[in-house]
């Protein structure tokens, strides 16, 4: 039991915060003791209350401002006549991209690159620590390195062991890596089309995610979503996968069907068989579907014949009825609107 | 005459439609600000010119003791409809399942979801054509499925 | 990118930070973007990007509080500005209400809760990264939070039977 009562620890306690041992303490001492019990109770209190704060909206005015005073304080010497301030900003606000996106130009031309574990390789240098290294190199490690690389402002890459990836492009327009071999975890928050990490069967292009991507040195890999989405693109075919799924890439094929890791093992070799092009394994993916596998059922749409593309629709209208206002034989045509129309509503029952 | 009352009701069924509440994984929501919430839900059967009340409570059983936890819910303006996101607010401990309450126009309707670390579980949640009961709560709390194992 | 990523929980802290003066929250928000620009070259990732960023938030926002003599306002002013949620209609006056009452209870707690509380509650960071940013121990964390909150309640005493789940 507690000598002390746990006030200070209270909101740890509702987090969920606490280490078990403690956490136990403190729930044995609420059971015994009314004081604390009426605390929890404004503790908790306190934090509905803050449900009722709105998040604000933040002033257009604000960016304004911050244009107007990034462009003083970057672009003029110390000492500047009025003339070229005056110069300087007709010159800014005449350019389309914004002040942040010019910033973000100036000085993209390497990536900050950190050692997590050992001495990772950056061209031929050993990383021991924060280096800025110029793009265009491979950074590599070994079965007892591990890197880090800041993609920009808007996440971080794990290289992991075994693995070498390539520092591509980083500017306004996007962050590019190449991964050779091995596998990264990816971790970013930013608007969508924004990271893309090429390997020899497909581009990865961040959705606003975090996943895992391995390849071989043939391209041959997986990728792995834990949040968020990402698109698997080669030359105009495209994957996309969602949080929970899983993709392979094949080496001059491209990226494969997704699939949800929790279907069910019959559906997962019927799949199998039918990405390796063994046997009749339609009949088997359509029979053991669930209504979470349309997702591999819609990717199906646009792999196979069209005689075989009434099947699949068929039995995706049986799991998920085509949404009001989209035509059978529009997807049938493998329209695109209509088939981003169904995706975003089949989301609903993945 | 029987036939012109028969009309009627058809009619009636048709205009009337229900109130649903149907929840799923964040990408549903098509928004990237969004992929860290637990999951999103949205209310389908409300009248385009008027607004549903909604809310949510974690209700939770932690060492055979109930708990329960109002959440916050965030509108998600980026998608069309009325779509609403739940951000994880509860404990790690014990078992959860979430309630959410719709109400619109005289209409009710609510949801129990049950998550785990993986996100949405199915097939322990519950549509219901109304909010969801203290026994109802309860009845799923105690017998809802285990969750997943960890991700591999 | 980052600014439209953060821009309006930037703005909010800073806002319920400083008794709801908007004026405060649009300078306190440019500083904090302004020197993010400033400095970005010198962040080496050893830290979250997140942890950086609201490290710099904090700090302006402490520093700004010395320097500037922020008096209690009306939160009529930024209603207006308020991200639109679906509620009814009828609701919206009773909504507004309690949101003063809650932002004024904020406002009156010390500068230390405060500040713990409005990064929790619009950030929902760990304790650990808390930690980091306000540059304390997460004991310290854990404390200011149970006690502002526990504050926050006991100030809006008078309003507990009307709190409970709602949508924002």
């Amino acid at each position: 039991m507690l000598d002390t009562h746990p006030s200070d620890r209270l909101a740890a306690y509702l987090d969920g915060e606490l280490p078990d041992i403690e956490r136990n303490r403190v729930e044995a001492h609420l059971g015994t003791c009314a004081r604390c019990r009426h605390a929890l109770e404004l503790v908790r209190s306190g934090r509905t209350a803050l449900q009722h704060l709105p998040i604000a909206s933040a002033p257009d005015a604000i960016w304004s401002a911050i244009e107007t005073s990034a462009d003083f304080r970057t672009r003029r010497p110390p000492a500047v006549s009025l003339v070229w301030r005056l110069a300087a900003a007709v010159l800014v606000l005449g350019i389309a991209a914004s002040v942040y996106r010019i910033w973000s130009t100036r000085n993209v031309t390497s990536w900050q690159v950190m050692a997590l574990q050992g001495s990772p390789v950056a061209g031929s240098r050993r990383l021991s620590g924060g280096e800025s290294v110029p793009s265009g190199k491979w950074l590599e490690t070994d079965a007892s390195s591990r890197a880090r690389i800041v993609v920009g402002s808007i996440g971080s890459v794990t290289l992991e062991p075994n693995s070498r990836v390539r520092l591509l492009s980083t500017d306004a327009s996007g962050h590019r890596l190449a991964l050779g071999a091995g596998g990264i975890q990816a971790s970013i928050s930013a608007p969508p089309r924004l990271f893309f990490v090429e390997t020899p069967a497909g581009t990865a292009i961040d959705l606003g995610c975090e996943y895992q991507l391995h390849c071989d040195r043939n391209g041959t890999g997986m990728l792995r979503v834990t949040s968020g989405w990402v698109a698997l693109e080669w030359k105009g075919r495209e994957s996309l996968v969602p949080a929970g799924a899983s993709c392979r890439m094949y080496a001059g094929r491209g990226p494969g069907i997704p699939w949800f890791e929790d279907a069910g093992d019959g559906f997962l070799r019927a799949l199998g068989d039918f990405e390796t092009h063994r046997g009749e394994s339609l009949d088997r993916i359509l029979a053991e579907a669930r209504t979470r596998d349309t997702l591999t059922l819609w990717h199906l749409l646009s792999r196979v014949e069209a005689g075989d593309r009434v099947r699949v629709f068929d039995r995706m209208a049986t799991l998920a009825p085509l949404p009001p206002g989209l035509l059978r034989d529009r997807v049938l045509e493998l329209d695109t609107q209509s088939l981003k129309k169904w995706r975003e509503e089949l989301a609903w029952t993945w | 005459m029987s036939k012109f009352i028969l009309c009627l009701i058809c009619l009636g069924i048709a205009s009337a439609e229900d109130l649903v509440i149907q929840f799923a994984s964040p990408v549903a929501a098509q928004s990237y600000q969004f992929k860290k919430s637990a999951f999103v839900f949205r209310t389908l059967g409300c009248p385009s010119d008027v607004k549903p009340e909604v809310s949510a409570t974690a209700e939770g059983l932690v060492d055979g003791q109930r708990q329960s936890v109002s959440l916050k819910v965030t509108a998600v303006q980026a998608s069309a409809g009325n779509v609403f996101a739940i951000f994880r607010e509860w404990s790690n401990q014990g078992v959860w399942i979430v309630s959410v309450k719709a109400h619109c126009g005289g209409k009710s309707a609510g949801v129990l979801v049950a998550t785990d670390a993986q996100g949405i579980v199915r097939e322990s949640s519950t549509v219901l054509n109304h909010p969801a009961t203290e026994k109802e709560i309860e009845n799923s709390l105690r017998s809802g499925k285990k969750p997943r194992g960890p991700a591999d | 990118m980052v600014y439209d990523a953060y821009k309006d929980q930037v703005y909010s802290i800073a806002l319920y930070y400083f008794h709801g003066n908007a004026s405060v929250a649009s300078d306190v928000t440019q500083q904090v973007f302004l020197k993010l620009m400033k400095d970005f070259h010198n962040f080496r990732g050893e830290s979250a990007f997140s942890t950086w960023l609201y490290r710099l938030v904090v700090n302006t926002c402490i520093d700004t509080g010395r320097q500037a003599d922020a008096r209690v306002v009306s939160m009529e002013p930024h209603m207006s500005e308020m991200v639109a949620t679906p509620g009814s209609q009828e609701d919206d006056a009773a909504q507004n209400q309690m949101a003063k009452s809650v932002q004024s209870a904020v406002s009156a707690l010390p500068p230390a809760f405060r500040a713990a509380i409005l990064l929790r509650y619009f950030e929902d960071l760990s304790y650990e990264e808390m930690a980091r940013i306000l540059n304390c121990s997460i004991g310290t964390v854990a404390s200011r939070l149970s006690r502002g909150h526990r504050l926050l309640a006991e100030k809006l005493s008078n309003l507990n039977s009307r709190l409970g789940g709602k949508e924002r």
